[in-house]
Parts: C-alpha cells; sequence; structure tokens
C-alpha cells in the first residue's frame, strides 16, 4: 500500500465508488424529475411537516409515527422537485386533515409503473420480488400495511448517497433494518450469535447481503433481490462470502473491488488484495508486516545460501 | 578507582535524599502551621471550632422516649396514607394501629438510625464526625455509570453544595469578551455563586454571610429585635465566613470548617429549621444548626421537602404560601424574609406536576456521590459539579411527549423550535421582583427594617417573564444567548429585549413607584428615574454604546449561533447598585455590596457601602495579587477592557468615583420549575395581541403574520397548480398517479 495520506486517497475512492454507483444506477433517472425548482406549494405543507419533531405516538401500539419531513433532504432526494400535493392530492389543505386523506396508501410501483420515460429501474421486477419477501408474506400482525415506504423514505430517498464511504453506506442501510429489527443487536439477546465476529460483521456487511436469495434474477441492474428471507431460510453459510466466488463482491463490494483496481492497478490489487474473502486480514498494517516478514525470511535463506557457499569456497581454498 | 567513585555516588544520592526529605518536611510544616494563620490574616477573617448548644448527650431513658416517638410518628404517616378517610373516625383510628404494628409496615418505616444508633451506643450528635464514624466512605457513580468508593468528606467538601465555586472548566458561560469561562487552555479562575455579580442579594458571600441586624417593629425609637440575614444560611459550610480557602490553588479547608459541615439539613427528615438563626460566640457571628438527635436519628438520603429547605427560596420564595422553611424563622434572631422572589417558579406539588407526582429532585438531578448536575444549560455563572450530566424534560418525556391532545403530532412538533417551559410555565409567582432598587430603601414597619425597594414585582408573562431563544449559554451577567434558526441577525436580544422595557403598564407601574420613592428621596428625577430604569442603556456613553455594539457583533454573535436554540421562558430581573465606576465596560461596572446591618437598620445605603467596602477581603480585592489572580480575567469576561483597576473606592472614608446605577441591561434567569400539566393554548401565541414577540425574535414580516393568524396557519395557501391537481385525482388508496 502506498505511503499516501488516507484523506486524499479515501476521497478519491469515494469518488470512484460514487460515479460507479452513479454510472450504474443514477444515470437511468428520467428527465420529469430533472430542473425546476422545488415547487413553491409545498412550502405550505413543509410549515407543520417541516417541524423536525412532528410525530406521535400511535395510541394503540405505541410505536412513533414520524410526520417530519426535513426540507433540505427532501429537495436533495430523487423526488425533491415533485409538488407535495402531486401524490398527496387527498384534500390536505386544511388543518386538521380529514380521515379520509389519511387512509391513503401509496407506493413506488404504482406511480412508477406507467411512467416508464421517468425512470426504467425494474419497479416492476422488485413488485414481484417483494411479493415473496417474509415482509409480505409473514402472518406478524405488525406487518400490516407493510409497503415500500416501510423501508425507503420517499421524501429522502436517494440512489445513492453521494461521497460516504462503504462503511456508512452499510451502517445507513443496515439502519433500515434495525428501525423495526432493533432487538437483533440488543446485547443481551441471542440473535447472530452463531455468527463469528459478530459485530465485525454487522460494521462491514449490510444485512440484506445475507437475508436476501444468491441469485438476484435476470436484470443486470439489479444486485440484491426485494425478497427480503426470513432467518432461517437466511444465508448461514460462510463460504458463500470467504471464497474464490465472492458473493459480497458482486454486490456493494463489487465497487469497492473495481475501485481497488483502478487504482492500485492488477499487480497492485493482487498483491495488497485486501479482500476478507480468502482469510486476509483486511488489515494493511498485518498486509504490511506479512509481506515484509516474507521479505525478510526470503533474504534470509539467501545469506544462509551465500554464507554456505562462501564457506564451501573458503575450505576448498585451504585443501591443498 | 571505581571503588571510590561508586563511594562518592552513594554518598550524594544519600545527600540528596536526605535534602529532600527536609524540604518536604519543611513544606509540610509550613503547610501545617504557617499556612492557616497567613491565611487567616489575609482574608482578614478566622475560623474556630464550632460548638451547638443542641447537641446534647442523651440518657438511655431519653433515647428511648425519642425513638419511640420517632418511629411512631414515620409509622403512623405510614399507616394513614393507606387507609382511607371515608369511614368513622374510630374504624380508621383502629386500622391505622393494626397497620402501625404489622412488621412489615415497621420494616419499611421505621427510622433505621434508629437501630443502628442504638446498637453503636450513639447518645449525641457531633456532626460530622458521627456521621463519618460508619460512613467514612461512599459508593457513587460516574458518568461512566460504574459504582465507585470516594471518600465521603472529601467528596463533599469539593462538591459544589460546600465550595460554591470552581476554578475547573464546565462553564456554559461566554465572557463579553468572547471567551468561555475556563475553558481549556485558559488562565482559569474560581467563580461561582461566591463571587458573581448578581444584583439580587446585593451583596457578596464574603461580607454577608452571617449578620445580626438589630430591628424596631415598634417603631424607630421601640425596642430592638435581632434578626439573622446572610448567605451563609443556605450554604452547608457553617464557618464564620464562607469556605474561601477553597479558591485558592492549594490547601484544604481546615478541620474545624469541616466540622462544621450541616450534614442534617440536607438528610434529616426531622430537622428543626427553627435552629437556623445566626449567633453571636466569642468568636464572631455564625450560623446555628440543628444538630439535636430527633434530626440525626431521621437521616436518610435527601428529599425534596430536605432540598426545598434552601431552594423553595429560589423558585416560590420567601414569601411563597407553601415555602415549609419560612413557616420555621428561628427560636430566637428569625431570620429575615426577602419578599420579592428570585424566580416565582415554586417546587411544590400544590405548584408543580412533578412534585405532585411525587417525583424528587435527584430523580432529575442524578448525583454523583454528593456531587449534582446542573444540568447542560445555564445562562448564569453558576458552578456545576457535573456538567456533561444532562438534566432535561427529554430524557424522561422523550421527544413527543403529547400523547392525550387531538393535536399532539402538532404539539410535538413545537419540540423543534420551543423548551418545554414556554408553554407548561404560564405564570410565576405575583412577587417575583423584575426590578429591585437597592439605593433607596423602604421602610418595612411591621418587621422594622429597612428594605431594597422593589420598583417592579410581576408573574405575568411579557412583564416578569419573555421569551428568548436560547442555545445553553449564557453571557457573564446572566443573559442567554441564542438566534433564530434562520440565522439572520435580526434578533438583538442585548440591544433590544433585555435593555428596552416598552409595556405601558410596566412603565406605568415604574413612574408610580418613582413618585411614591420620591416622597422620600426628593432629590429623585422622575423622569431620568423612569428612563433609566425601563431603557437601562441610556446610562452608557455614545463611546461605551459603539463599544457596545461591536462587542456584541464580534465576540456574542458567534456564540449566539452556536447548536440548537430553542425559545425559552427567561425571568427578567434589573437592580440598581452602587457601582465601582474606575471598573466599567458597556455591560455594567463592578458592584460594590451592602453591610446588612448598616443597611437595614439605617436604610443609609450609602453608609452600608461605606462599610461593606472596608472588609478585608475587599481591600485584598483592589490589591496587586488578587488583580492578577483573578480579577483581570474577571473584568475580562465582564467585558472591561483594560484589566482591573485597583482604585480602592473608600478615601478617608468617602466613596470615591462611585455611582449608583442600573444594570446596563436585564438578567435574565431560567425557569424549569413550576411546570403545569396543561400547557397554554395556541391562541396564546397565535394572535395578533399573543404573547410571543414574534418580530422581536427574529422572524421576517411574513412570517410573523402568518404566525399570528391561527387561521393562515391552521389553512394552505395552495397554488391553483395545487387545486388542479387535486381536482383530477381521484382518491383511490394504494394506486397513486400523477397526472399529466
Amino acid at each position: 500500500m502506498s505511503a499516501k495520506s488516507p484523506g486524499p486517497r479515501r476521497r478519491r475512492r469515494l469518488a470512484a465508488v460514487t460515479s460507479l454507483i452513479m454510472a450504474v444506477l443514477l444515470c437511468t433517472l428520467g428527465a420529469a424529475a430533472a430542473s425546476a425548482d422545488p415547487p413553491a406549494d409545498n412550502r405550505a405543507c413543509l410549515r407543520c411537516h417541516g417541524m423536525a419533531t412532528l410525530a406521535y405516538r400511535d395510541g394503540i401500539t405505541g410505536n412513533l409515527i414520524d410526520l417530519s419531513i426535513d426540507p433540505g433532504r427532501l429537495a436533495g432526494s430523487v423526488h425533491g422537485k415533485v409538488a407535495c400535493v402531486k401524490c398527496h392530492a387527498q384534500g390536505y389543505r386544511d388543518y386538521p386533515h380529514p380521515q379520509d386523506a389519511r387512509r391513503e396508501q401509496l407506493d413506488c410501483v404504482g406511480c412508477h409503473r406507467e411512467a416508464h420515460e421517468r425512470i426504467s429501474y425494474p419497479f416492476e421486477a422488485i413488485a414481484g420480488q417483494f411479493a415473496k419477501s417474509i415482509h409480505a408474506t409473514g402472518d406478524d400482525p405488525k406487518l400490516r400495511g407493510f409497503g415500500c415506504h416501510s423501508c425507503h423514505d420517499p421524501h429522502a430517498f436517494r440512489v445513492s448517497t453521494v461521497g460516504k464511504p462503504l462503511g456508512e453506506i452499510v451502517m445507513d442501510d443496515n439502519a433500515v433494518c434495525l428501525s423495526c429489527h432493533a432487538q437483533v443487536t440488543d446485547p443481551l439477546s441471542d440473535r447472530h450469535r452463531w455468527l463469528p465476529k459478530r459485530e465485525a460483521h454487522w460494521a462491514a456487511v449490510r444485512c440484506i447481503e445475507c437475508h436476501t436469495p444468491i441469485a438476484v434474477g435476470g436484470d443486470g441492474a439489479q444486485r440484491v433481490s426485494h425478497q427480503i428471507l426470513a432467518g432461517k431460510e437466511s444465508n448461514s453459510t460462510c463460504v458463500n462470502c470467504h471464497s474464490g466466488s465472492q458473493r459480497l463482491l458482486s454486490r456493494l463490494y463489487a465497487y469497492r473491488s473495481q475501485e481497488d483496481l483502478a487504482r492500485d492497478g492488477l499487480f497492485g490489487k493482487a498483491v495488497f488484495n485486501e479482500a476478507y474473502v480468502v482469510g486476509l486480514s483486511r488489515s494493511p498494517l498485518i498486509d504490511r508486516l506479512s509481506l515484509a516478514f516474507i521479505g525478510v525470511t526470503a533474504l534470509g535463506l539467501m545469506a544462509h545460501g551465500l554464507g554456505r557457499y562462501l564457506a564451501y569456497r573458503r575450505s576448498r581454498g585451504k585443501q591443498p | 578507582m571505581t571503588k571510590v567513585l561508586s563511594k562518592l555516588r552513594k554518598h550524594a544520592t544519600r545527600r540528596v535524599l536526605r535534602f529532600t526529605a527536609m524540604v518536604l518536611i519543611v513544606l509540610v510544616l509550613a503547610y501545617q502551621f504557617l499556612y492557616p494563620p497567613l491565611f487567616d490574616a489575609y482574608v482578614g477573617k478566622s475560623n474556630a471550632l464550632l460548638t451547638y448548644a443542641n447537641s446534647q448527650t442523651l440518657s438511655e431513658r431519653e433515647f428511648e422516649a425519642l425513638a419511640r416517638d420517632l418511629s411512631r410518628q414515620a409509622r403512623y404517616t405510614k399507616a394513614a396514607a393507606s387507609v382511607g378517610a371515608d369511614q368513622a373516625p374510630l374504624a380508621r383510628q383502629v386500622k391505622i394501629e393494626m397497620l402501625m404494628n404489622t412488621p412489615s409496615l415497621i420494616r419499611d418505616s421505621e427510622p433505621r438510625h434508629i437501630d443502628y444508633f442504638r446498637e453503636a451506643g450513639i447518645r449525641r450528635y457531633e456532626g460530622p464526625q458521627t456521621c463519618l464514624g460508619c460512613h467514612p466512605r461512599m459508593k457513587a457513580r460516574g458518568d461512566d455509570g460504574h459504582l465507585r468508593t470516594v471518600d465521603t468528606l472529601d467528596n463533599l467538601v469539593n462538591s459544589i453544595h460546600f465550595k460554591f465555586q470552581t476554578d475547573t472548566g464546565g462553564f456554559s458561560t461566554y465572557g463579553y469578551d468572547g471567551r468561555r469561562v475556563n475553558a481549556p487552555g485558559s488562565h482559569r479562575i474560581p467563580v461561582g455563586k461566591i463571587d458573581r455579580a448578581c444584583g439580587i442579594p446585593g451583596s457578596f458571600s464574603w461580607t454577608g454571610w452571617a449578620a445580626l441586624v438589630a430591628s424596631r417593629p415598634a417603631g424607630a425609637t421601640g425596642p430592638v429585635t435581632l434578626r439573622s440575614e446572610g448567605c451563609g444560611q443556605c450554604h452547608i459550610g457553617g464557618n464564620y465566613q464562607p469556605p474561601t480557602e477553597k479558591m485558592m490553588p492549594v490547601g484544604d479547608v481546615p478541620y474545624e470548617v469541616k466540622d462544621g459541615i450541616d450534614c442534617l439539613i440536607c438528610h434529616s427528615t426531622d430537622y428543626d429549621m427553627n435552629q437556623r438563626y445566626v449567633i453571636r460566640d466569642a468568636h464572631g457571628l455564625r450560623w446555628n444548626q440543628d444538630r439535636s438527635m430527633r434530626a440525626a436519628l431521621s437521616v436518610g438520603p435527601a428529599r425534596n421537602d430536605h432540598c426545598l429547605r434552601c431552594h423553595q427560596h429560589n423558585m416560590g420564595g420567601d414569601a411563597y404560601p407553601h415555602n415549609q422553611a419560612a413557616q420555621a424563622l428561628g427560636t430566637e434572631n428569625k431570620r429575615i424574609l426577602h419578599q420579592g422572589a428570585k424566580r416565582g417558579n415554586p417546587f411544590s406539588p400544590e405548584d408543580d406536576v412533578h412534585a405532585a407526582a411525587a417525583i424528587q429532585c435527584t430523580d432529575c438531578h442524578v448525583p454523583d456521590g454528593h456531587r449534582l448536575p446542573r444540568g447542560r444549560q445555564g445562562v448564569d455563572l453558576v458552578a456545576n459539579d457535573l456538567p456533561n450530566r444532562e438534566v432535561s424534560c427529554q430524557t424522561c418525556h422523550t421527544q413527543t411527549p403529547h400523547n392525550n391532545s387531538p393535536d399532539r403530532a402538532l404539539l410535538n412538533g413545537h419540540v423543534a423550535r420551543l423548551a418545554c417551559e414556554t408553554c407548561h410555565i404560564k405564570v410565576l409567582q405575583d412577587k417575583n421582583v423584575v426590578l429591585r432598587d437597592w439605593v433607596h430603601p423602604t421602610w418595612n414597619p411591621e418587621e422594622g427594617i429597612f428594605e431594597p425597594t422593589d420598583i417592579y414585582r410581576s408573574g405575568a408573562p411579557g412583564k416578569g417573564f419573555t421569551f428568548l431563544w436560547f442555545n445553553g449559554n449564557g453571557s457573564f451577567l446572566a443573559n442567554a444567548l441564542g438566534n433564530n434558526p434562520n440565522g439572520t441577525t435580526d434578533y438583538d436580544p442585548l440591544m433590544q429585549q433585555m435593555v428596552h422595557i416598552r409595556d405601558p403598564e410596566v412603565i406605568a407601574a415604574v413612574r408610580a413607584a418613582a413618585i411614591e420613592l420620591k416622597a422620600r428621596y426628593p432629590e429623585i428625577d422622575i423622569e431620568a428615574y423612569v428612563r433609566a430604569a425601563t431603557d437601562p442603556l441610556s446610562q452608557l456613553s455614545p463611546a461605551l454604546l459603539e463599544r457596545r455594539r461591536a462587542m456584541i457583533d464580534q465576540n456574542l454573535r458567534p456564540v449566539m449561533a452556536l447548536g440548537k436554540s430553542r425559545i425559552y421562558p427567561f425571568k427578567l430581573f434589573n437592580a440598581m447598585m452602587y457601582e465601582d465606576m474606575g471598573n466599567q465596560g458597556p455591560f455594567g461596572a463592578m458592584i460594590l455590596p451592602f453591610d446588612y446591618p448598616v443597611y437595614y437598620e439605617t436604610g443609609d445605603s450609602r453608609a452600608a457601602v461605606v462599610q461593606a467596602v472596608r472588609d478585608p477581603i475587599v481591600k485584598r480585592m483592589y490589591q496587586r495579587p488578587f488583580k492578577l489572580y483573578m480579577m483581570d480575567d474577571f473584568m475580562s469576561y465582564f467585558g472591561v477592557s483594560g484589566g482591573w483597576k485597583t482604585n480602592y473606592p473608600l478615601v478617608n472614608g468617602k466613596l470615591v468615583n462611585v455611582e449608583p446605577h442600573w444594570m446596563r441591561q436585564m438578567g435574565t434567569l431560567t425557569i424549569n420549575h413550576g411546570i403545569q400539566g396543561k400547557g397554554r393554548e395556541c391562541r396564546e401565541c397565535h394572535a395578533l395581541d399573543g404573547i410571543m414577540d414574534f418580530a422581536g425574535l427574529g422572524y421576517p414580516p411574513e412570517r410573523v403574520a402568518e404566525l399570528r393568524d391561527p387561521d393562515q396557519l391552521k389553512s394552505a395557501a395552495l397554488s391553483k397548480t395545487g387545486d388542479a391537481a387535486r381536482a383530477k385525482t381521484p382518491s383511490v388508496p394504494g394506486s397513486e398517479q400523477s397526472p399529466k
């Protein structure tokens, strides 16, 4: 690994990751969501919904219902240029909003199915995958009303987050799951106890890497399926990731691998391969120490050979 | 050769060791025997071992009688609480008696120290040494959540309750020079309540620790009744002076000071506040304590009524009807009640929802041993034992505290911009003092003393308190700092809200008070008086005003922009006092203290200042060591440039360069108690005549119009396109589409 400071290097890596993700995904965004400032009407809605703490606890479940919308994140999201009333078109003019308006159900596919000029992302395929997902098929009463927006906040959704290290992407992604499955990280709980280095996995791997089927489907644009698997059906085979045919490298880490190649070249990557797949440490320090150890061993061997050769010559010279 | 060398080396080492030991012994001896008298000579006061008349040895019979009495009392209270009142009195009495003798109730309610003292043979309470006999060490829970064992006395002596100042960091106070008080890397000075400039008490704890005042309730020529006054009534370090030793960079308080600590005022259920009065003995004046066995036998963890013995004074006030301590003023030399309340926000079951729910002070102010957290948001210069420990509503109530109202989401929405107190403290006590004139005292015929004249008291919003942006930081003279999150500079409290009283009702009341004062002080010019009281900036020269503007913009603006500001209610306060004009800056001048007896007895406020300034510690304050040790920094924080001027203001018995002035801006004190369960109605703020000055808070005109009009707020002004989109869209749940 080079002696460059981590700062610029990381930034370059980020830029590379970002551009790759953008190239694969973001370029497909349609023109409809581009240009023009946020609609003026949104201000009227954000007067209340822009309050950072606009929320309440559901009277029956006690769950927090967050009604607040961060105006900054909304503006930066893929829907930032869409007027609120385009989606929420049912009589929200007055406060308090009428009961029937509150019952509206919106999902991504409903809007995006017919509007192919807007985006060519495979929403239909996703809908199919989701239909098989544990979130759609489970019989837990908590799953009532589960939809796209249970995970994807339409008011903050971005195809990729610009300028984020993979670790942060992993954390943000997992935070979506953990917002409901908080008990998973309960230190007193036994869940995932079987997983060696549990915390390290959680910090570096997205939940969905294991909790979705290995085969995504035909569409190359999609790296991970929306069919979330139940715990017992999920991947628990180490070698699916820790092997030559690395499962992870075809997903989020694909961007990392390609970026490593771009940065270090084929040889550099071969020598300094930080991949965790074959049991390497992922620690640059240990990588270097191992290399140094090999080098010293080689030098020792050479010195030994040279010594023996010289001793041999001296003993021959002494002999008459 | 080597032998000689090693011998020499050994010799040298021995000499060094011997020399070091000698130096150490000399230092220890000097510290033990030389330092205390030198220190006493410097501050001009000395300590002495204290004795208390009520610290008596009980005979076995007396002990058992007291034990039976206390046990009965505790068991009765507990039993009576669980027997309903809706029955025949005899039936109730019989049930209570039965309950009182059940083993479980005895176990749960009988004071535990009865048995402990009985077994240990303790028949006399001798102060801290009795407590420390069994509690030399205690468990304390630090910020990391782990229990550790600490030395009890050491833990207490270094707590703010004992020393009421600190030279460590942790202040949320910023000087007018823009520096955070005692920030890391700065020259740290001891500051806190012991030496902060404050117009409410009118005195320093150094000059006003314990005083006996000759009152004449029957008239100026009538018989004299002695009354107690002074800061020591509420501070647990009970000697002849505040524990000034702790302000020095080295040294500890001497044994006799530690022996004077009043453990029981915080820990005893049966502490008799009637024992808390000033006594004069051969050594001087000091505060008496209750060191009776009755108090000692009823000790336990500090509970609300224990804390409130002192703290109701600064919350509800002395004149608050439910202030229990104010009902027990002393069996002799009764304490003087302060009529004007410092905050007027009582913590009592009658006026606070948390007190009514029997929530204990320490439930929110969770202690670490004897160190208590004040919360991270302090507007004034009061020291804080645990500056990193949070004390806030949110800890329990979360960010979604409203569950009852149909508007609960909207109410919760306000949490981002409003503190809970803004809606849930609707009024303060009427006696909340806003403007206090120390310079022109008024005779109180009932008490027979001259008192400072409170020319305006009010507990009403906009009058006794106002609403300000607050990010948790305060200025050196207790001004809330913060800014409208819109980031503009339209919010300008130190040139607006804190320096102008514009309410015509308040101005009229001030004028009426001035007219009344003029009857006794003919030199008062009524218009000038009203102007100075309601527009204190008028006392500043144009040059100082300009400098003030520049210092606010350069030094305070950046602090105001820190963090996340929310709107909090703040009690307003200003006082007219004598000031040392040699140490004046754009925010005020050094306040001079009053001598309590001279002030209360003669009503000659100037003579009272003369007497107080004669105090040795004030003389020291005007000398070079004090200047270098702390006053230069103190003045820099105060906004006075050029350091502390050491021109002693008393020359030949006359005050020189001393003038009466109002502080140049009102102080703003946080109010966090007196919480009402039901908050304000929307229209109290969102109306044309609402209590919230949205324009003053830095909102632009169009937003102000919107905020003052509930109808506008409740109805979104959607444009035509929005309407059109709405009209065209059928409301079919589940299939959302966008009309093109």
